[in-house]
């Protein structure tokens, strides 16, 4: 017995409507104390840890650092609601910074995403061997943490010393990954190569969930390999496509340790501004945490709204 | 390393029917080129490691160039009195009981959200997926300011609190839960009388654990990342974890701790993921299948 | 079912709001409130062992050290946060471009009814560096006077003497460049390096005028900084390699990059990051604007601060004057980390006076001795330097790669940095 909805269905909503078959009373079941005892310690943590500095980040983003003369008193917070918010949107380097992080998730996101799905379909194939080894090398890049992965791609990069490059020259070829067009797919480059095997995983492990019968029928119908991926499988995995496409939207937009390793050698190509992240830390670093928690919000109300209207076309998509 | 395949859902796979050899060849080219891929950084960085002291970067850096493996682990171990494997046994342990505790917290949370209704639920699962938009960045200062206000500073907890929040744990194991516990089981426990936890305990976790692991190893790897709240709240050397100390050792430009060093110490700090992932693979393939089963 | 839901959410905010007041209602500082205890974060190597010694001639006070990110790396974060929460330690390294920004940010403490009497101990260019207005925040530790690092190897093969004038300077580096297309004169400068440039012609980036900030970065003087860097830049004189860098490192050990024009603990960096260039390197002045001047920049250098909320300011001044005029401490800060002392009593050191075989036994430190005496007086920095020198550094980044020009960096960072001090209603002279 197939006990509730597919990880498809389920992450196809934003809020996961109540599947099928569960609407039977299992609530007559549950107890005050259960309720505490199961939910109670998350509860209390994300409270402190996530909802308890999230206020305090956005009352604070509604006050102003205010000095006078030359500045040797120590400055005072005053309540300017709009303020911050309006420095933000006159602020053509922050602008910037969130342009660039929507053109990097317009081209990045489908990329990693395509490579993702064409592996997770040929590791699927009748065709693939080694599962294993290959399963295990594509998403082994997901375990070197994020700022070890960006140290080790600065010195595939390094115009002393790269290794690409070096193995390039008797083509002819010099990459020069800091040039001010190529910069930031150099960075693409290295979160691509840190998380495409990770979203193979979860679109291939939603590929072994097709049943048998299906695939089979489509064989029966004398369906080609590539038709069948085409029309049954891909379909079959819309769902983790879709969360796929959000959690790497959200990364996108929150992009930063990458960068933040290449700048010092990125011969001024990558600033202090590069993203929207990087932004809103130079602001911490320089006093200014309202104006940081200011553009934090708007970059958090972007994505927000982004990845709602996401999920919004996708699932009217599939209702249709 | 391939000889571990889980049983692969229902469908007969692994016969090769229907299969041509072209499309065999093709498949297995596109595979591997994208396998060279992925691990062409992995091997410069186990062929630097392996280099003698102060070469890290000369030559291309893709094949072997003298052997000084051992020498360059002594040096790193002489440094400051050992003081990098203190460090790297810092980030175990953060990572360890973080992830651990965390990951438990999570298959509370989540089953909590798959099994039962209550009024509330969506919206509560909502706040917490939406907890994701917001970038951690901003935490560090209101939770500077927290934990300075509950004598938490220099204190390990102040790192453990927050790593073992995980939204994104929830919102797997509430997943993994729906998908791999059958209401029935539950049904059962309860009518032999047994408590919800028990039931939770007993029959829910070991059916979610393959899942669980998988939650864990993401954890791991968040924490180990996490990088400036570490380095706000902790200030005493023998506390912090192996990414704070490495950023500190690189900032004397060589002065107090020699460059080579400093790429060392943060190559060798990889080695331990890259164990528990090839270690743990079959948990976490298993868990990402979870549901998968009929 | 309804009460559990109302339950659980009022749980949930109950213990964020209570988290978020403890949070708010927090800090009373308690460091330094037992008899004499301090806490002293800092990040030069040499620190630790300095502080151990302290300790160890002083029964009555015990400092404990600890080791922070250098101070743009998060060091200085770490302290502004610390003393927002109240629990700050009582002493901190900062370095002087940054001391008048935690000035302005209300971070320090002044502790001039200690201090007063002792200033004749420091050269009065360092002991200006920590007093502003008439408060004094601490101790002058060192001092950034600046000098030519030349490649002697290299100069010798090509027949070449460390030049006395820009530009010379100038003709030596196409010279550089044409005996070998992978050699340059050198790498980009940025932030205070290049703020040291600046310094030696007498131009500031800052200035005080009645209650009022002048922003001097595009200021004629440093014009013509810019405008002659830009003239090797543009002549493909520089190399690409980043300072600090490994590439930079690498490029001085094979003599690819030939000089650093820097400070003195510069000396430090390149023995600890270059073993390879061993010999190879030498110690020349500061090349001039015009034949026969002796002008030369500072750069760099930190003072101990005394941060807001430290109780016991006598024991705190007590170390912060040890440290910067103990002789046998000092005297192995020299040896470990090439610190140039501020204190008038420290500059005969026998450590100063060292023929060090890794520059070829040359007696460096008469160079820099000659140059401690020339810096140009009349430096400012300003009051938001976090934020200007990061703007400076992206325009001058792009600048020095050929993307923009130096002139535009330094006009480019002047408005930002006009306009950020407007916006924090700070007054700001035309």
């Amino acid at each position: 017995m197939r006990p509730t909805g597919t990880a498809e269905q389920t992450a196809a909503a934003p809020k996961p409507a109540v599947p099928p078959g569960k609407r039977r009373g299992r609530e007559t079941a549950l107890g005050r104390r259960t309720l505490l005892l199961f939910g109670g310690p998350f509860a209390v943590l994300f409270a402190a840890m996530y909802v308890a500095p999230l206020l305090y980040a956005t009352v604070s983003s509604l006050f102003v650092v205010k000095r006078s003369g030359l500045g040797l008193a120590p400055p005072t917070r005053e309540f300017e609601p709009l303020h911050n918010f309006a420095q933000a949107f006159g602020d053509h380097d922050f602008l910037a910074g969130l342009a660039r992080v929507g053109l990097f998730a317009v081209v990045q996101v489908p990329l990693m995403l395509g490579l993702a799905l064409g592996l997770a379909l040929l590791l699927d194939s009748r065709s693939a061997r080694a599962k294993g080894f290959f399963r295990l090398g594509a998403f082994l890049p997901y375990a070197i943490p994020g700022v070890s992965a960006a140290l080790v791609w600065s010195f595939m990069y390094s115009s002393e010393s790269s290794p690409i490059n070096h193995l390039l020259e008797p083509l002819g070829v010099h990459i020069p990954f800091f040039a001010n067009g190529a910069v930031l797919w150099s960075v693409a480059n290295i979160v691509t190569w840190s998380w495409t095997g990770y979203n193979m995983i979860i679109i291939y492990s939603a590929l072994q969930t097709i049943p048998a019968e299906v695939l089979e029928a489509a064989k029966m119908d004398g369906a080609s390999a590539l038709r069948t991926a085409w029309s049954v499988k891909i379909p079959a995995v819309r769902g983790s496509l879709v969360l796929t496409t959000v959690f790497s939207i959200i990364g996108s937009a929150q992009l930063f340790n990458e960068p933040a390793v290449l700048q010092p050698i990125s011969s001024g190509a990558i600033s202090s501004t590069f993203t929207p992240i990087m932004s809103a830390q130079a602001a911490v670093a320089a006093g200014n945490y309202p104006y940081a928690a200011a553009q934090s919000v708007v970059l958090a109300l972007a994505v927000g709204v982004l990845s709602f209207v996401f999920f919004k076309l996708t699932s009217r998509g599939e209702n249709a | 390393m391939s000889a571990t395949d889980i049983p692969d859902a229902s469908r007969p796979r692994g016969a090769k029917p229907g299969t041509t050899v072209v499309s065999r060849g093709l498949t297995l080219s596109l595979l591997l080129v994208s396998t060279v891929y992925f691990l062409f950084p992995l091997w410069w960085l186990l062929v630097s490691v392996t280099k003698p002291f102060g070469r890290q970067f000369s030559g291309n850096g893709l094949w072997f160039d003298g052997f000084d493996l051992f020498g360059n682990i002594g040096r790193l171990t002489a440094q400051n009195d050992g003081i990098f494997w203190r460090w790297m046994l810092n980030s175990v342990l953060y990572c360890g009981i973080g992830a651990l505790v965390g990951t438990l917290l999570s298959a509370m949370a989540g089953y909590l959200l798959a099994k039962y209704r209550f009024r509330g639920r969506n919206a509560l699962f909502g706040v917490i997926l939406a907890a994701v938009l917001v970038p951690k960045i901003l935490f560090t200062l209101p939770l500077y300011l927290m934990f300075s206000g509950i004598g938490l500073i220099d204190n390990p907890l102040a790192v453990l609190l927050p790593s073992i929040v995980s939204p994104f744990g929830v919102y797997l194991a509430r997943i993994f839960a729906a998908q791999s516990v059958p209401d029935e089981v539950i049904e059962a426990g309860r009518l032999d009388g047994a408590s919800e936890f028990r039931i939770f305990r007993t029959v829910a976790l070991p059916m979610m654990l393959p899942a669980l692991v998988t939650i864990f190893l993401f954890q791991f790897v968040d924490i180990w990342n996490n990088y400036l709240l570490p380095a706000m709240v902790l200030s005493d050397d023998r506390l912090q974890p192996v990414t704070v100390g490495l950023v500190g050792w690189n900032a004397s430009h060589g002065v107090a701790v020699p460059a080579p060093l400093v790429v060392i110490g943060s190559l060798i700090s990889v080695i331990p993921l890259i164990i528990a992932f090839v270690s743990l693979q079959r948990f976490w393939r298993a868990g990402m299948t979870a549901g998968a089963v009929k | 079912m309804k009460a559990s839901r109302t339950r659980t959410a009022g749980t949930a905010a109950i213990a964020a709001l209570a988290l978020a007041l403890t949070g708010c209602s927090s800090t009373e500082g308690d460091s330094g409130t037992g008899s004499q205890e301090l806490t002293f974060w800092g990040w030069s190597p040499g620190y630790a062992d300095a502080v151990k010694a302290f300790n160890k001639s002083h029964p009555d006070i015990k400092v404990t050290y600890q080791e922070v990110q250098p101070g743009a790396k998060g060091g200085y974060q770490k302290m502004l946060n610390a003393v927002q929460a109240g629990n700050a330690p009582c002493l901190a390294q900062v370095g002087y471009e940054t001391l008048s920004s935690f000035a302005a940010q209300g971070a320090l403490q002044d502790v001039r009814e200690h201090a007063e009497g002792e200033a004749s101990d420091f050269q009065p260019a360092a002991w200006q560096s920590v007093q502003l207005g008439d408060a004094v925040y601490g101790a002058p530790v060192d001092t950034g006077p600046m000098a030519l690092f030349y490649n002697k190897k290299v100069y010798d093969s090509l027949g070449l003497k460390p030049p006395a004038t820009w530009d010379e300077y100038q003709e030596q580096a196409e010279r550089i460049h044409a005996s070998d297309p992978d050699r340059y004169i050198s790498s980009p400068y940025l932030n205070y390096d290049y703020a040291g440039l600046s310094w030696q012609t007498g131009a500031s980036w800052f200035g005080v005028k009645g209650d009022s900030w002048k922003v001097d970065l595009a200021s004629e003087a440093n014009q013509k900084v810019a405008a002659y860097w830009q003239g090797l830049v543009d002549g493909g004189l520089i190399s690409g390699a980043p300072m600090y860098d490994q590439a930079w490192y690498a490029g001085l050990g094979s003599g690819n990059i030939a000089t650093v024009v820097g400070a003195v603990w510069q000396a430090g960096v390149i023995k600890g990051g270059v073993k390879d260039g061993a010999g190879d390197w030498a110690v020349a002045p500061m090349p001039q604007w015009k034949a026969g001047e002796k002008a030369v920049g500072n750069a760099g250098g930190s003072a101990t601060a005394v941060l807001k909320g430290c109780k016991p300011t006598e024991a705190a001044w007590t170390f912060a004057h040890w440290l910067s005029t103990d002789r046998t401490t000092y005297g192995d800060l020299v040896t470990k980390a090439s610190l140039y002392p501020a204190a008038v009593g420290l500059l005969d050191l026998p450590q100063l006076q060292v023929k060090d075989p890794y520059f070829g036994g040359q007696p460096i430190y008469d160079v820099f001795a000659d140059a401690a005496a020339e810096v140009t007086p009349g430096w400012t920095w300003g009051p938001i330097m976090t934020k200007t020198t990061t703007d400076l550094d992206d325009a001058l980044g792009k600048a020095w790669a050929g993307k923009g020009s130096l002139k535009d960096a330094l006009v480019t960072t002047r408005s930002k940095t006009v306009a950020e001090l407007k916006n924090q209603g700070l007054k700001v002279a035309e």
